[in-house]
């Protein structure tokens, strides 16, 4: 871990260009440009407000806000994963040029994803007024649960951008996986709608307790208990202290496969 | 600098009995089915390859080596194994200082990156810091003479603009040891005379390593040279000895290899 820590130091002029570089090269052919930023998750939202709560009739206040506020955190974690999975692959002609320490492009894919959730938190704020919504004092608690968020999806990042090198299916699987895990955890709906008998397999998500937080500060204007946030947070830190683990073990050999 | 005196000192690079091993996989197994189609039929389909077979040599401050050798004698790994690119399977590699290649230039451009972002971002690739490039940024611009194409992105760059940007950035590394593959051939007759003078004004203070296969511009301008052959280092010399070996070799013919 200390080795991590001290890469984060040397290259972090390195990640943030290569995290900027990422957005720019994202928004700059697109005519609304930035404006992507907000009005994806904000379309998104729309979409499955209008499916969850119109159409399907699901009984909850404010669903807009209450799918709004995990539904953020889950984009910064997807996306993290799909760009990561491509990072070392993408530049593996860099990487069979100069020596570049290979931590970085995980990194970089996981910190414009977390710049992008911030400008995300636009459309949130500007949202909570109109639909009179109250903006809780809660929200001060939100670095908890984004750091036990942002490390687990550190964690995946290092793992999924090393194993694409040796097997290219997994960016393909990822989407799948993706999807999937999205409608297992709890995000357009809460754990309390499922039926007791299969709530113990809920409790195997690491989603449930990563997105808690968030839903818990925005929606209902709640602190979690300690132990829910030591756990989002113990969630995070297993998770990177693993896929970093692995990702270590292989990355002298990455070269010879990009 | 005079040879004794930097015999006294430590080497600059040393290999000792370097080793350099390759999979190769004929036909990689680039996805699980192909992974498990092979593994179901218990078929290896690779064999392994001795790039480097053991290669000892020390380098000194104020020496510029050719490196010569007929396609495929291990020219290129050697320098990949400097630069840090690649782990040697076995043996003993010693660098002390920065090392900086001029192997394929512009290898982490962004077409869609104007010119002057890419300075930054290729500066940083190679181990500059923010600071560092920002003092340097106006030289760079001076050497490459880019013109007002340094607002304008990369993509829309003739080639050779590219490679001049590419050397420039690389240039300013101020390294210890420079890296140099074959890049001679940038751009028009006046802009080698400028990349030659430059090479020539590094030459007296640091080291330069150069793979090339043209005999004579190693001739003109190296000290000593090494004479690589299938992984085996066959010859270490003032330059007109080694040319001398390496012309013989070319005559005779190339044998069927492993």
């Amino acid at each position: 871990m200390w080795q991590l820590i001290r890469e984060i130091q040397k290259n972090r002029e390195l990640i943030w260009a290569l995290a900027l570089k990422e957005l720019r090269v994202r928004y700059k052919r697109s005519t609304l440009g930035f404006l992507w930023a907000l009005l994806n998750p904000l379309l998104m939202m729309v979409i499955l407000t209008v499916v969850f709560s119109t159409v399907m009739r699901i009984q909850i206040d404010h669903y807009s806000v209450f799918l709004l506020s995990v539904l953020l955190p889950w984009t910064l974690f997807s996306q993290s994963l799909a760009y990561a999975a491509e990072s070392i692959v993408g530049n593996g002609e860099l990487l069979k040029k100069v020596y570049i320490a290979k931590s970085v492009f995980p990194m970089a894919a996981v910190l414009s994803n977390v710049i992008n959730f911030f400008f995300s938190l636009i459309p949130l704020l500007i949202l909570l007024p109109l639909l009179r919504f109250p903006f809780h004092w809660t929200w001060i608690y939100l670095p908890v649960p984004l750091l036990g968020l942002v490390l687990f999806s550190l964690g995946c990042s290092f793992f999924l951008a090393m194993a694409n090198v040796f097997f290219r299916d997994v960016a393909h699987i990822l989407q799948v996986i993706l999807s999937a895990w999205f409608y297992v955890s709890p995000i357009i709906y809460s754990v309390d709608f499922v039926p007791a008998r299969y709530r113990f397999f809920f409790r195997l998500n690491p989603m449930l307790y990563l997105l808690n937080g968030f839903r818990l500060s925005i929606y209902y204007g709640l602190l979690p208990s300690l132990q829910s946030a030591t756990a989002s947070l113990g969630v995070g830190a297993l998770g990177l202290v693993l896929g970093y683990w692995i990702f270590r073990r292989y990355q002298d050999t990455l070269v010879f496969y990009v | 600098m005079s040879k004794d005196q930097s015999a006294l000192g430590a080497a600059r690079l040393r290999f000792e009995n370097v080793v350099q091993r390759f999979r190769v996989i004929q036909e990689r197994p680039d996805t699980l089915r192909e992974v498990f189609t092979r593994v179901f039929h218990h078929s290896s389909h690779y064999h392994d390859f001795e790039a480097l077979k053991g290669i000892s040599f020390e380098i000194f401050d104020g020496e510029m080596v050719g490196i010569v050798g007929r396609n495929g004698s291990g020219k290129s790994t050697t320098l990949k194994i400097i630069a840090g690119v690649y782990c040697p399977t076995s043996g003993v590699v010693n660098v002390s200082g920065k090392v900086a290649a001029l192997i394929e230039l512009g290898a982490g451009f962004h077409p869609d990156l104007t010119g002057r972002e890419n300075i930054v971002l290729n500066g940083l690739l190679i181990g500059l810091s923010k600071r560092e490039i920002r003092a340097c940024e106006e030289r760079i611009l001076d050497f490459a003479e880019l013109g007002e194409f340094i607002d304008s992105p990369i993509k829309q760059y003739s080639s050779g603009m590219i490679l001049r940007l590419g050397f420039s950035i690389a240039m300013e590394v101020d390294p210890d040891i420079l890296l140099i593959d074959e890049i001679l051939a940038v751009g028009d007759a006046a802009f080698q005379q400028k990349c030659l003078a430059r090479i020539d004004d590094f030459r007296r203070r640091k080291t330069i390593i150069y793979v090339s296969h043209s005999t004579a511009s190693v001739r003109q301008l190296c000290n000593r040279a090494l004479l690589l052959d299938r992984g085996v280092l066959v010859a270490d010399g003032c330059p007109d000895d080694v040319m001398a070996r390496y012309e013989e070799l070319l005559q005779q013919p190339m044998e069927a290899r492993v």
